[in-house]
């Protein structure tokens, strides 16, 4: 295994240059944008004298790479830096934002799992038939929808017309557990889609590893209906759901932009988008390393996955 | 239908229990047949006036068969005669839609094992290799009290190994199907059917394609099997696999049994015509022309060196063929013959321009072919044409077979539409393809028929020398017959044209004027064919005669059909 073990070091090392390669080009391109955390701060009264001041307090006036270099070094410490806006530390707004999202992620992945691979494995075991039929058109359609659409439109009739959930998470705060009510429409919108590309994946791997040879084999030397199903077909079938899996998951843990925007829900998708607006770019850029680091390891574990389930294929970097 | 030894007695149902005492001899294992058929033995297998039909058109009718425990029961015929879906009927699965007429009956509670062409098909590539293995034992083990079966269960399966002559069961359950060799993953299939007490195996081609070392272990390993007392039904177009196992011989053709009988009065005296003309298929060897191996060479290979680099890990590359001189003279035939991953096709490869990691050179016409097919140029690529082994996965399956063929003349010659669909029907019709076959798709075209078409598409390149890698491999002997006829008379028409004939085969690589000899990617012999093929100076090359000796030992004995 030791040709994993170097897959897996050489993998690290090639996510952490990416991460850099992500966090240099979100720097530059915060930069980029017109106006600063001076001209946020200063607010209604643009006063170029009052921005310069803020710029030389908040050290604005220094050059772009400097302040780079502190930050990457203050980051070498474990030193996220503080907040140009509020002066508290970025760890501490990446640790409140982190608690929804996770919920959110965490929720929506577990229902996420069961229900993508029952119906793709329900598709595929009535492959063509009515019931297949029916699973494969909805879910195209479904993910036909984008979240924002799906979202407002839960909304309207589930809470505004109905009333019978609450609208959004306003006055919750952090402690959304409390109130799982409120969690109900984000995780059903959040679901919505990777369900769909989920179970088609399934089925897809599912129908093909049916027909295939080996589950022949093992039908005529009487293995039962369902274990062929879970134990000899599915597996063969999972390489390509759990790549897929990695980037759902990967995907809900960046913050959901949308739907925690929508829902208003602190996550760390609200604290991105208040940190662009206010051009935060400590915050932006603490972001940047947590969203890269997750990505990198989660691809990977994908990748191990997929090695685990589809040995013949073999690892490449 | 027509058939002749029908011994059956239908008064006796079949016992759950076939073979008590009366295994008889067994066939040993040395692979030959032992001649004296006991009828003796209940059949443990039957089938009776079987018939299957598909949209009304029967594809099996009126098949009888037995399998009696130890003997081996071979059925013969082309590609399309019905030996698979006879032979899957036992196992209980008939093609989808089908109607089945007749009665199939198998001793022991109806367990039948199936080994298929390609083993590493019915492995699963997401599971370790215990994973059927152990819950083919685990039902076995129901009787047993639930803290025991785990136990009870592993005891079977390292048993069932043992009995496949897999000696280190423990550490090859933990393995995947793709971390063994082609050997032992027929062997893991073949425990698989012993662990589930199977009566009957079904063999299915299980020889087609492979060469003579690989071919005579898996004789000795049926032999194996027949000799424990179970019932082979071998369904094979490989005659020489056919002669040196089965006791009884069933001859199929478009789905009916057209003779059956004892193998040996089958092969001394065969009755029907078609049986006649499926053996001299075989026995056919034409003698190639003088060889004329005067003059410029049309292709030389000076000092090659190819290597391959393996995927993902970054080991060092390892060379895979070493070819100091070789070379193809205008008019001729060169048969290069090796075993499988002997570095036949990387060598066909270089030539043909697909394999990119060599150094050396080739020259054509005494210029310096470039290696890779990006960088040859038009009349260069022309020049060099191949013919796969697997002609289906050589053709686009969404459009028509002619004008894939004609293409090859628009895109390497520059000739124009019309012309180029005249020139391929031209050139289909004279391989036997008329133009209301070449018209259809690839699909609708039989193994033998497409194949005819690749080798039409690489003439239409006009080429100087054309690449044939075991081209007649998966097809059935008439076909293969038929091929080779046609490679034999292209030569001997067009003497622009030079064949390299990549083959396991040493009865293919009679037909050539020289044959060169290639080792673990070594250039080990090369000599004019009567030389070689007579007195062999290498011993590799004397091995590889003598495998393939082994197999047609009888063949001399009793060709005389």
């Amino acid at each position: 295994m030791s040709g994993l073990r170097s897959f897996v070091a050489r993998r690290l090392l090639l996510g952490a240059a990416q991460t850099v390669a992500v966090v240099l080009l979100v720097f530059a391109l915060t930069e980029a944008l017109p106006g600063d955390a001076a001209v946020a701060l200063a607010g209604d009264q643009p006063d170029p004298a009052r921005i310069a001041a803020i710029r030389e307090t908040l050290h604005l006036d220094r050059p772009a790479h400097e302040r780079l270099a502190d930050w990457a070094l203050g980051l070498l410490h474990g030193d996220l830096g503080t907040s140009l806006t509020s002066g508290r530390p970025v760890s501490t707004y990446l640790a409140d934002g982190f608690g929804p999202t996770l919920l959110l992620a965490a929720l929506t992945v577990a229902l996420l799992v069961p229900v993508g691979f029952g119906l793709g494995v329900l598709a595929a075991r009535y492959e063509g038939r009515l019931v297949d039929r029916l699973v494969s058109s909805v879910t195209l359609a479904v993910y036909a929808v984008p979240e924002f659409a799906l979202g407002v439109l839960l909304v309207t009739v589930l809470a505004l017309r109905l009333d019978w959930l609450p609208p959004t998470a306003v006055g919750y705060g952090t402690d959304l557990l409390g109130h799982p009510a409120a969690l109900v429409l984000p995780v059903l919108v959040l679901l919505s889609r990777p369900v769909c590309s989920l179970s088609r994946l399934v089925r897809a791997g599912m129908v093909d590893a049916l027909a295939s040879p080996y589950v022949a084999q093992a039908r005529r030397y009487g293995v039962s209906g369902a274990k062929v199903r879970y134990a000899h077909a599915l597996p063969a079938a999972l390489a390509p759901a759990a790549q897929q899996l990695a980037r759902t998951i990967d995907w809900l843990l960046c913050g959901v932009v949308v739907v925690e925007a929508l829902y208003v829900i602190p996550g760390l998708g609200t604290v991105l988008l208040d940190a662009v607006a206010e051009r935060d770019v400590p915050v932006v850029q603490g972001l940047a390393v947590v969203f890269g680091v997750l990505t990198v390891l989660l691809n990977l574990g994908a990748d191990l996955v997929t090695h685990r389930l589809a040995p013949r294929a073999g690892v490449a970097a | 239908m027509n058939h002749e030894n029908d011994t059956t007695d239908p008064a006796g149902p079949l016992g759950p229990e076939g073979p008590s005492a009366s295994l008889g001899p067994g066939t040993g294992a040395e692979g030959l047949h032992t001649g004296a058929v006991s009828l003796d033995a209940a059949p443990v297998a039957e089938i009776r006036d079987l018939r299957v039909e598909i949209d009304g058109r029967a594809i099996v009718d009126g098949v009888h068969l037995e399998a009696r425990p130890g003997k081996v029961t071979a059925l013969v015929g082309a590609s399309g005669s019905g030996k698979t879906t006879t032979g899957l009927a036992l196992l209980g699965e008939y093609p989808p839609g089908a109607r089945i007429g007749g009665d199939v009956r198998v001793a022991a509670g109806g367990l039948a094992g199936y080994i298929p062409q390609h083993p590493a098909a019915v492995l699963n590539p997401a599971r370790r290799v215990s994973a059927l293995l152990t819950d083919i034992a685990r039902s076995q083990v129901r009787h047993l009290p639930r803290g025991r079966r785990r136990a009870a269960a592993r005891e079977r399966v390292l048993h069932a190994l043992a009995e496949a002559q897999l000696p280190d069961g423990e550490a090859l359950l933990r393995r995947y199907p793709h971390q063994l060799s082609g050997g032992q993953q027929q062997r893991v299939v073949l425990a698989q059917a012993l662990l589930l007490g199977a009566r009957v195996i079904v063999a299915d081609e299980p020889t087609t394609g492979q060469d003579a070392l690989t071919k005579s272990r898996i004789v000795d390993q049926l032999a194996a099997v027949a000799a424990r007392g179970i019932a082979v039904v071998l369904l094979s177009h490989d005659l020489d696999v056919v002669r040196a196992l089965a006791d009884d011989v069933l001859v199929m053709r478009a789905g009916k049994i057209v003779e059956s009988g004892p193998a040996e009065r089958l092969w001394s005296a065969p009755r029907h015509p078609w049986t006649r003309e499926l053996l001299t298929a075989h026995a056919d060897r034409t003698p190639p022309a003088p060889s004329a191996d005067s003059g410029e060479p049309v292709l030389r290979i000076h000092d090659l060196v190819a290597r391959h680099r393996d995927g993902g890990t970054h080991g060092r590359p390892t060379t895979v063929l070493r070819v100091p001189e070789l070379a193809l003279y205008p008019g001729t035939c060169l048969a290069v013959v090796g075993r499988s991953g002997g570095g036949k096709t990387t060598l066909a490869r270089c030539l043909a321009g697909l394999h990119r990691d060599h150094e050396g050179e080739i020259l054509l016409d005494g210029t310096a072919l470039p290696r890779t097919l990006r960088t040859r140029d038009r009349a260069q690529l022309a020049a060099v044409q191949y013919v796969f082994q697997d002609p289906r996965a050589a053709f686009d399956e969404h459009r028509p077979v002619l004008h894939q063929v004609a293409r090859t003349a628009v895109r390497l010659r520059g000739t124009d539409k019309v012309t180029a669909r005249q020139e391929a029907l031209t050139a289909l019709t004279r391989l036997g393809l008329p133009e209301e076959l070449a018209d259809r798709l690839p699909g609708q075209l039989s193994g033998g028929e497409l194949q005819r078409a690749a080798l039409a598409r690489a003439l239409l390149a006009r080429p100087r020398v054309l690449i044939c890698d075991e081209i007649t491999s998966g097809l059935d002997t008439i076909n293969r017959r038929a091929l080779l006829e046609l490679l034999t008379q292209l030569l001997q028409d067009r003497d622009d044209l030079s064949l390299i004939l990549i083959t396991h085969d040493l009865d293919i690589a009679a037909l050539a004027h020289r044959i060169a000899v290639l080792d673990a990617g070594e250039l080990v012999e090369q000599g004019a064919a009567p030389r070689l093929l007579t007195a062999p100076e290498h011993p590799f090359t004397v091995s590889l005669m003598q495998t393939t000796a082994r197999l047609g030992r009888e063949r001399g004995a009793d060709v005389g059909v």
